[in-house]
């Protein structure tokens, strides 16, 4: 790239990260990125409410108890076995129910429910008159369930919606949204390639969209992590693929800009409704796991979901349709993955050059 | 390679609606006026002349540059639009600015370059402000200043003087001139003839899409041959004159002027009728001036095309 081209595409980007950042009409944008953001917050509030709880129940307990302790609780044994271990209940619920046992005959049951802490783990167990029946186990350090939980908001949520639909907002209106306003010729009058300025376009919706995605992905990490306590958080940043789950879902951001801005810049391109196109790759990228495998590597999806850290497992009963949607039946490497998305991009920009080569000035008939 | 602006038989159709059509012309350097009614085809032969529209048909070349080499072209053509639509948000220098960024000029050039355009045009003091609070006549200034920044050897303006006041008007044609006798490519359109008239030194006259004359305004009116060239003399005694230039030939039809101080006549031949009245005794009659009555913009415009929406 010769020098004139780079400084052209430097006041491009200049001109249009004021319009993309400031724009009243992307206001939405910000609000679709900050939507996960703002679950997980509420996710650490709850979370840091029931610590909270977990721990006065741990202060109310008649000693001071262990993981270890509340492990060796098992189904069958007795009230006064549990007691024995771990003391009165700090919390207890009792009711008795009746339960029919012949034809003019009911039999009456002790129903209790203990709720024990060691300040982190919770222990929850049902009795029935005196016997335990039910132990529940709550870990306070369940990485994979959270990963999972992160992973689910991150696909399906995220990824799929909205960068998705903010990536639409932003490059379909690079082109789109100046013949709309009549301002295009602005950049067809200087002399800058029209290659050169669709680059510099393409450019500054990446950076527009990388830093508000980006930005939202950390903030939901931040916010994810915060839930857990400083020694736990170690625990899963460092001994868990934490900081490298964290940094390769940043990765998958930014390729999924990449994706998703190459074909809404060519969709902005051929279509004066955005509607048309939004439908179109959206019913697209859903129905990928449908397609035959040729197909399938004409999407974006395709190779974000092969590149996500966590895979959501399909639990049993799930029906076959949704199964298909949410596991990942054709997994690729990830070098193939990534240059599958940049291999996509480029085709998606290279169709943008030869269409902007083409475009004329006659707003009268748009 | 420097041989003007070249159109070579240029069609351009929107559609079906045409918009152009068989353009040939070869448009040399000074002020050439553009003239037509709306809808004749003035923007679109701009645009064509630009790049902003494809032709659907034929060639053109500016200064030896096609049309679709922007990269090239647009370091050579200054284009004022009528479009009245600016980039969002941006002041009179931000958009002067960002323009002569885009050209790939340093930062610093830039904001040299970009305060000078704009004293060019008078709009410094409100420079600072956004362009959505500006005039009419101050968008259009700005827009003026644009086309002009970067220098360039070609200036393409679409209808530039509206909107102006008298004085900025005549400002803009001085500095029209000046461009022009600095050897540069001054294409004007504009439905006010008389502006026309004083500025171009050629003009192109269009109906319906179609070049109907090209050249300068004498030669054009010279060549319409069905209207009779009109002569104004003023003098003393028009009566008497009108009654002795009947006797030559080439006088078809005369007039008294309404102030009683003037003839005006007709002939198919107006340098045979002068040389003719050079022999005539005219036995004192005081003449005062001689002067061509019909060969401006106005009149050929008239004969050629209507009188449909001619402004005065």
């Amino acid at each position: 790239m010769n020098r004139l081209w780079w400084t052209q595409i430097k006041a491009v980007i200049r001109l249009e990260l004021k319009k993309t950042f400031f724009a009243k009409r992307g206001l939405w944008i910000y609000a679709v990125a900050a939507l996960p953001v703002a679950l997980f917050v509420a996710y650490a509030i709850v979370m840091a409410n029931h610590q909270h709880q977990s721990a006065s129940i741990a202060r109310q307990s008649q000693w001071a108890l262990t993981r270890q302790d509340m492990l060796s609780i098992k189904a069958g044994m007795t009230k006064e076995e549990v007691i024995a271990i771990l003391g009165k209940p700090p919390l207890d619920l009792q009711w008795t129910e009746n339960r029919r046992v012949g034809p003019n005959a009911t039999e009456q049951i002790l129903r209790e429910d203990f709720h024990y802490s060691d300040g982190l783990d919770n222990l929850y167990l049902g009795l029935q008159n005196g016997k335990v029946q039910n132990v529940m186990m709550e870990d306070a350090n369940n990485f994979g369930q959270d990963a999972i939980m992160f992973a689910g908001v991150f696909q399906f949520f995220f990824l799929r919606l909205a960068i998705f639909f903010g990536c639409l907002g932003i490059f379909m209106n690079l082109f789109r949204g100046e013949v709309l306003d009549k301002s295009l010729h602005f950049y067809f009058l200087s002399p800058i390639r029209r290659e050169v300025l669709m680059a510099g376009k393409f450019l500054a919706g990446l950076l527009a969209t990388c830093t508000i995605f980006v930005t939202s992905e950390i903030l939901q990490t931040v916010a994810f992590v915060w839930t857990f306590n400083p020694h736990v958080r170690d625990l899963y940043l460092y001994h868990h693929h934490g900081l490298e789950q964290a940094a390769i879902y940043v990765g998958v951001t930014v390729l999924a800009c990449i994706g998703y801005g190459a074909f809404f810049l060519v969709a902005g391109m051929f279509f004066r409704n955005p509607i048309i196109p939004a439908a179109a790759i959206l019913i697209w990228e859903g129905i990928n796991p449908f397609l035959p495998a040729i197909l399938k590597q004409f999407s974006v999806i395709y190779y974000l979901k092969s590149l996500c850290p966590v895979e959501i497992p399909v639990s049993p009963g799930t029906p076959s349709l949704f199964a298909l949607l949410i596991s990942n039946a054709d997994p690729i490497s990830p070098p193939l993955a990534i240059g599958g998305i940049l291999a996509v991009a480029f085709i998606a920009l290279f169709v943008s050059s030869v269409q902007v080569r083409r475009m004329e000035i006659n707003y009268t008939t748009e | 390679m420097n041989d003007g602006i070249i159109f070579e038989d240029v069609s351009k159709f929107y559609g079906e609606i045409l918009g152009v059509n068989r353009v040939n012309l070869s448009i040399p350097s000074g002020i050439t006026g553009l003239v037509g009614p709306n809808g004749s085809g003035k923007t679109t032969l701009m645009n064509l002349m630009t790049g902003l529209v494809r032709p659907s048909r034929g060639r053109i070349q500016v200064l030896g540059i096609a049309t679709d080499d922007s990269e090239n072209l647009f370091r050579l053509v200054g284009y004022s639009t009528q479009f009245d639509a600016f980039p969002k948000g941006l002041t009179g220098f931000q958009f002067i600015y960002s323009y002569l960024c885009l050209t790939g000029t340093s930062q610093q050039e830039a904001e040299r370059t970009a305060w000078q355009a704009i004293e060019r045009v008078n709009l410094t003091d409100a420079a600072s402000r956004k362009i959505a609070a500006y005039s009419k006549g101050m968008r259009q200034r700005i827009r003026l200043a644009q086309a002009l920044a970067h220098n360039p050897k070609v200036l393409v303006l679409d209808e530039p003087l509206n909107g102006l006041d008298p004085l900025a008007r005549s400002e803009m044609i001085a500095l029209f001139r000046a461009s022009a006798a600095a050897g540069c490519y001054v294409i004007i359109s504009s439905h006010i003839l008389h502006e026309v008239d004083v500025i171009s030194d050629q003009v192109i006259l269009l109906s319906n899409g179609y070049v109907v004359a090209e050249g300068q305004i004498q030669s054009v009116r010279n060549e319409i041959q069905e209207h009779p060239t009109q002569i104004l003399i003023r003098c003393d005694r028009p009566r008497d004159l009108a009654a002795k230039l009947f006797q030559s030939e080439y006088m078809i039809e005369a007039s008294i002027h309404n102030d009683g101080r003037g003839l005006l006549l007709k002939t198919r031949d107006a340098d045979r009728f002068y040389l003719a009245m050079n022999q005539l005794a005219l036995d004192g009659i005081q003449i005062e001036s001689i002067a061509p009555a019909d060969d401006d913009v106005l009149s050929v415009y008239e004969y050629l095309i209507g009188n449909e929406e001619v402004v005065r």
